[in-house]
């Protein structure tokens, strides 16, 4: 999303930077001589179009539409560009140590899928809560959903965080408790 | 921004793009104004008489014929702005991130300065003997008063992490900051966990 909004950010500052010129140049000529039509842009032919359409035309409401909706997507692409990082205690006072959500989640569930008995382990990480998804088919869900809180509890414990995440289990099982 | 950035502001785990962000904000909220501006007028909600006038109303084209010379400065003035505006942010998103050298030696007649490879080389080749790190990155950014440094780590599987974070700031920025003269390297880590499996022996 960060490289994407790079891009956005080049490309509304070419369109704005062009649309710029085309107003303050326009104006200039059409100003200093004013009967020799326009430069580049066929404004004239636009003002009569946009003279004879009124609000409530589909046209101007589709176009509407587009815009709004483009406007809404920029909006969301500035907000999701955000570090999504998790901090770590910083060893001195000027360096900050972080790692990402992916790699926490990585850490995580390598640990619970090392643990005997788990078949299957999905985790997604964020800053304040690791949620953990495992499955097997030899053990209870009780028995499995302790288990896996404990060793991914553990893992997380292990990491230097100045606030550790809460550890979220759901566990699924074949075996059902008698 | 995030806290990481907020409390040393120097050294971002990323290129920052406060700026970018902004532009792309500000453009996106603008356009959804407008476009629902548009929608509300044209669905007859303020009135079903403005919604069937033109778009390019009579009476401000009559409001500018009357003041002609004053929209004509206006036009031109604002036109200006935005393309200085426009090519500002266009030059700063794909400018490439800055790597300054280190300068050590400020006097006028001898000027020493390492250079920014020379720097992000030796913090990297004494980040990879740190036990338990597979690979490291080092970037020297910021600006030339204000120099920072980017670090990424690729941690092996099972890695202590405590011995690796003392190590780092013992060894590899302490090594760095005696051997720039500095006694502050603003410095942000990324660490990636579990990169590299252990061997396995079959």
């Amino acid at each position: 999303m960060r490289v994407l909004v790079r891009c956005l950010a080049a490309l509304l500052g070419l369109a704005v930077a062009g649309v710029g010129l085309a107003l303050a140049g326009e104006t200039a000529w059409a100003w200093a001589r004013p009967d020799a039509g326009p430069l580049v842009v066929p404004w004239p032919a636009w003002r009569a179009r946009l003279a004879a359409l009124s609000w409530a035309s589909p046209g101007v409401r589709l176009l509407a539409a587009a815009v709004a909706v483009l406007g809404l997507l920029l909006v969301l692409a500035a907000l999701t560009a955000r570090h999504r990082g998790i901090r770590l205690h910083s060893p001195a006072p000027e360096v900050s140590v972080t790692t990402s959500r992916r790699s926490l989640a990585r850490l995580v569930g390598d640990q619970v899928r090392a643990e005997g008995g788990v078949d299957r382990a999905r985790v997604r990480a964020g800053a304040r809560t690791v949620r953990v998804h495992a499955a097997s088919r030899f053990d209870t869900e009780d028995q499995l959903r302790s288990r896996v809180r404990e060793v991914a509890g553990q893992a997380v414990a292990d990491l230097p965080m100045p606030r550790s995440p809460r550890v979220a289990v759901v566990v699924d099982s074949a075996r059902t408790p008698r | 921004m995030t806290r990481a950035t907020r409390t040393t502001p120097a050294a971002s785990v990323a290129r920052p793009i406060a700026v970018e962000r902004a532009v792309t904000l500000v453009v996106g909220l603008l356009g959804l104004l407008a476009g629902v501006a548009a929608l509300v007028v044209g669905a007859g909600w303020l009135g079903h008489g403005r919604a069937a006038r033109p778009v390019l109303d009579p009476l401000a084209m009559t409001w500018l014929a009357g003041h002609a010379a004053l929209a004509r400065v206006l036009a031109v003035l604002v036109g200006l702005v935005l393309l200085v505006l426009g090519l500002a942010v266009l030059v700063r998103a794909v400018r490439p991130e800055r790597h300054p050298a280190f300068v050590l030696d400020r006097s006028p007649t001898d000027r020493l300065r390492v250079t920014p490879a020379a720097v992000a080389g030796a913090v990297r080749a004494d980040a990879e003997r740190v036990d338990g790190v597979a690979r490291a990155r080092a970037r020297v950014v910021g600006s030339r008063d204000r120099p920072a440094l980017r670090l990424v780590l690729w941690l092996r599987e099972g890695t202590d992490l405590r011995r690796v974070w003392h190590a780092l700031d013992a060894r590899v920025l302490e090594r760095a900051r005696q051997a720039l003269g500095v006694d502050q390297l603003p410095t942000a880590v990324r660490l990636e966990l579990d990169t590299a499996r252990r061997q396995r022996v079959r």
